[in-house]
């Protein structure tokens, strides 16, 4: 069904990220938010995603904000790399979603979504540094991956899950030796994301802990993160709340803090 | 969502939060419509990844119980929770409970008429004095022994001497029990249950089609479990005995097992037997005695009556039934099947040992039997994918290679649904070895298509 042939494939396809993405990054890592914002100017698509994702009702802001320099002037250095990173996974969306019902507005959406709820986590629990706030970014990378293996799979993996209930990470796990999130590693590896997200976002898988118990409790809020947001109903409708399974004891010690943090009654 | 069925239990999974938004998305209109549809004893809501729901997000399921208990009568609920979880949904529903509450999947399994192995030793422990008796009840028309404890701290205590019991059930609860007639097939029998009082509605709870196909794809003993029967009329006498009549065209045998004719006059018994009808006291006085299964025709299943020949229909669609097989098998295996020979005959296979096969009936449309004969490797490999591990248990092995042929069938259904020819599949079956399923297959025509997976030979047999 699929091969581990058709996992390189897919991933030497993913184009290196460009120059000025690169750039832009570099200048966010050690601050200078006036000069990435210049760089990103330059390119329009980028632009025209962080005005899109950025007046999305749950960033809250009152008047239209379209100027880079603005938008990464409010956002700040941690929330302006993530922002970027959320565009450079993106650019993996397929031009037709097959497998799950998604449009490019409904990702934006989950992405807005899961980047500003990320941020009230990592406020409530006191961290500051960019590259975990960036981490959440690679995490709607697993979406993309499922959809870009399974899309030509759809009846095959249909008549598979009604016979048992496995989710895609296991199917892919067992065909090939190789999960969803060892993929977006290998996303975050090419791309030269900062070693931790990749360590957080494995952990957010809920079945390959980490051993640096910090990642490992990112991971955990994480994992917890992603099926709040998939037991959203338009999310359930696009087919996403079981494509991975949820670990209900991976989380059962921080699901009461992150309860109170979501004011779930 | 779509539900998983497995062993005549359809179980919906929904994971995270449960509310009344989520809910609604859970289920859409398409679903409520297959719930309503599937043959299932049990239609149960796995609460195992959900990690919060209040009540709004229950009430749309049990809506949705209703309307299938309405339709299907099978035993509709939750299952898979903690007792916190238990305790809440009691409080939200403690007037309206006409839905079943079991604690796990496992515990469902044993109050399922479609449970394999009865004889298990069940410790047990209700609050409600009534349900206590209501599950003991259950349990041991089950052919279980239930050992039911008056308190929590006895059941606890009891409970810690872990060898001495096969299951122990708390926090359940039974609402509604089934009413349809259940069928499940143990070797080459098939085994319906029937309850409470048989009258005409029986014709209407029994599935003549599938018994009819059943027959046609060479199942030969038909076991009605009556423990739980109280009694019957006129009506439902007059439909066993046809029942009987027809099965004997076939040689076929229905037998009645744990029948009491307390309520039920002792002429009656008499009809039956003129019928052909066997009576049994218990279900061990067939299944354990393999001399009588021989005489009764579970153990050479061969068709009798309906040996019929491959007819245009059937071969013009032979190219939909060896893609199904195919394309599932490659899924299974992540190997290219090619294809080695077809041809027209009686099914040969040269070398038997190591081998184990299934089969699956179709009818409806179309009708006829689709046979998959495996290299015990080939099998092992195809399993794989739903096992999750390789393994050398041959029971294992034969279940998941129920499953999978399970899969073929559902997919030929599909295929020929798109061209607007409507079958239904029959209960998969499974031989451990190449004689007994020569014996169901012997002198019947049909195509023989010799298929390699990585060098493996497997063979894909159509017959009527």
């Amino acid at each position: 069904m699929i091969t581990k042939e058709n996992i390189n494939t897919y991933i030497e396809k993913i184009p290196p990220s460009s120059e000025i993405l690169n750039e832009t990054i570099a200048l966010l890592r050690i601050g200078d938010l006036v000069k990435a914002a210049k760089v990103a100017q330059s390119d329009l698509a980028l632009k025209s995603y962080l005005k899109n994702i950025v007046n999305k009702p749950i960033y809250g802001f009152k008047n239209e904000v379209s100027d880079v320099g603005q938008i990464f002037g409010i956002l700040g250095v941690s929330l302006a790399q993530q922002s970027v990173y959320n565009y450079m996974i993106s650019l993996l969306n397929p031009k037709k979603w097959v497998l799950f019902k998604l449009n490019s507005t409904l990702f934006h959406d989950l992405q807005a979504n899961l980047s500003k709820k990320w941020e009230t986590i990592l406020k409530h629990l006191g961290y500051s540094d960019a590259n975990i706030y960036a981490a959440i970014a690679l995490l709607p990378a697993s979406i993309i991956v499922t959809e870009a293996l399974f899309a030509q799979k759809k009846e095959d993996v249909t008549m598979l899950r009604s016979a048992k209930a496995l989710d895609y990470n296991t199917i892919l796990k067992r065909l090939c030796g190789m999960g969803l999130f060892d993929i977006c590693e290998q996303i975050a590896n090419k791309w030269e994301m900062h070693p931790q997200i990749a360590q957080i976002i494995q952990a957010a898988s809920g079945v390959k802990p980490s051993e640096d118990e910090e990642s490992n409790n990112l991971g955990k809020w994480m994992h917890l993160l992603l099926f709040y947001e998939l037991s959203q109903p338009e999310f359930i409708s696009a087919g996403l709340n079981d494509f991975v399974d949820f670990q209900p004891e991976y989380i059962s010690d921080i699901y009461e803090d992150f309860a109170s943090l979501m004011e779930i009654a | 969502m779509k539900a998983v069925v497995k062993d005549g239990i359809a179980v919906f999974s929904p994971q995270g939060f449960l509310d009344a938004n989520s809910s609604n998305a859970f289920i859409s209109l398409e679903d409520i419509e297959a719930a309503t549809n599937i043959k299932a004893d049990m239609i149960l809501v796995s609460l195992k990844k959900v990690v919060f729901f209040n009540r709004n997000g229950l009430d749309i399921f049990v809506k949705l119980f209703s309307k299938i208990r309405k339709k299907n009568q099978a035993v509709v609920g939750f299952c898979d929770y903690d007792r916190k979880k238990y305790e809440a949904i009691k409080k939200f529903f403690h007037d309206e409970l006409n839905f079943s509450l079991f604690k796990t999947l496992e515990i469902a399994h044993l109050f399922s008429n479609s449970f394999k192995n009865g004889g298990k030793n069940v410790l047990l422990y209700s609050g409600d004095k009534s349900q206590r008796s209501a599950m003991a009840i259950e349990l041991h028309d089950s052919g279980h022994n239930p050992i039911v404890t008056q308190s929590f701290e006895e059941f606890n205590a009891k409970k810690a001497n872990k060898n001495a019991y096969d299951y122990t059930v708390d926090s359940t609860f039974l609402g509604q029990m089934g009413q349809k007639v259940a069928a499940r097939v143990t070797g080459n029998a098939i085994i319906y249950t029937v309850s409470s009082f048989l009258d005409a509605e029986i014709s209407e709870n029994f599935n003549i089609e599938y018994h009819n196909n059943s027959l046609n794809v060479g199942f030969r003993l038909f076991i009605f479990d009556v423990y739980k029967v109280v009694s019957m009329n006129i009506h439902a006498l007059n439909f066993f005995s046809k029942l009987a009549s027809s099965a004997a065209e076939y040689n076929a045998t229905v037998c009645f097992v744990g029948m009491k004719f307390d309520k039920t006059p002792l002429a009656f018994k008499e009809t039956m037997e003129d019928a052909g009808i066997l009576f049994f006291a218990q279900m061990d006085d067939i299944l354990q005695d393999k001399a009588l299964l021989k005489e009764l025709g579970a153990s050479s299943a061969s068709n009798v009556k309906n040996r019929r020949v491959l007819n245009k229909e059937t071969v013009s669609e032979l190219p939909k039934f060896i893609d199904a097989t195919v394309v599932t098998l490659e899924m299974m295996t992540n190997a290219k099947a090619i294809k080695v020979g077809a041809s027209v005959h009686d099914l040969s296979i040269e070398d038997k040992k190591g081998k184990i096969a299934s089969s699956i009936g179709y009818y409806g449309d179309m009708d006829g039997m689709v046979v998959l004969v495996f290299p015990e490797p080939i099998a092992k490999k195809a399993c794989e994918l739903l096992i999750g591990e390789s393994t050398n248990n041959t029971e294992l092995i034969l279940d998941t290679l129920a499953e999978l042929v399970n899969i073929v069938g559902g997919r030929i259904k599909t295929l020929l649904a798109d061209e607007a020819i409507s079958v239904n599949i029959t209960l998969p079956r499974t031989y451990q070895d190449v004689d007994s399923l020569m014996e169901v297959v012997a002198n019947r025509k049909g195509v023989q298509v010799d298929l390699s997976f990585n060098g493996d030979q497997f063979l894909f047999f159509l017959t009527r």
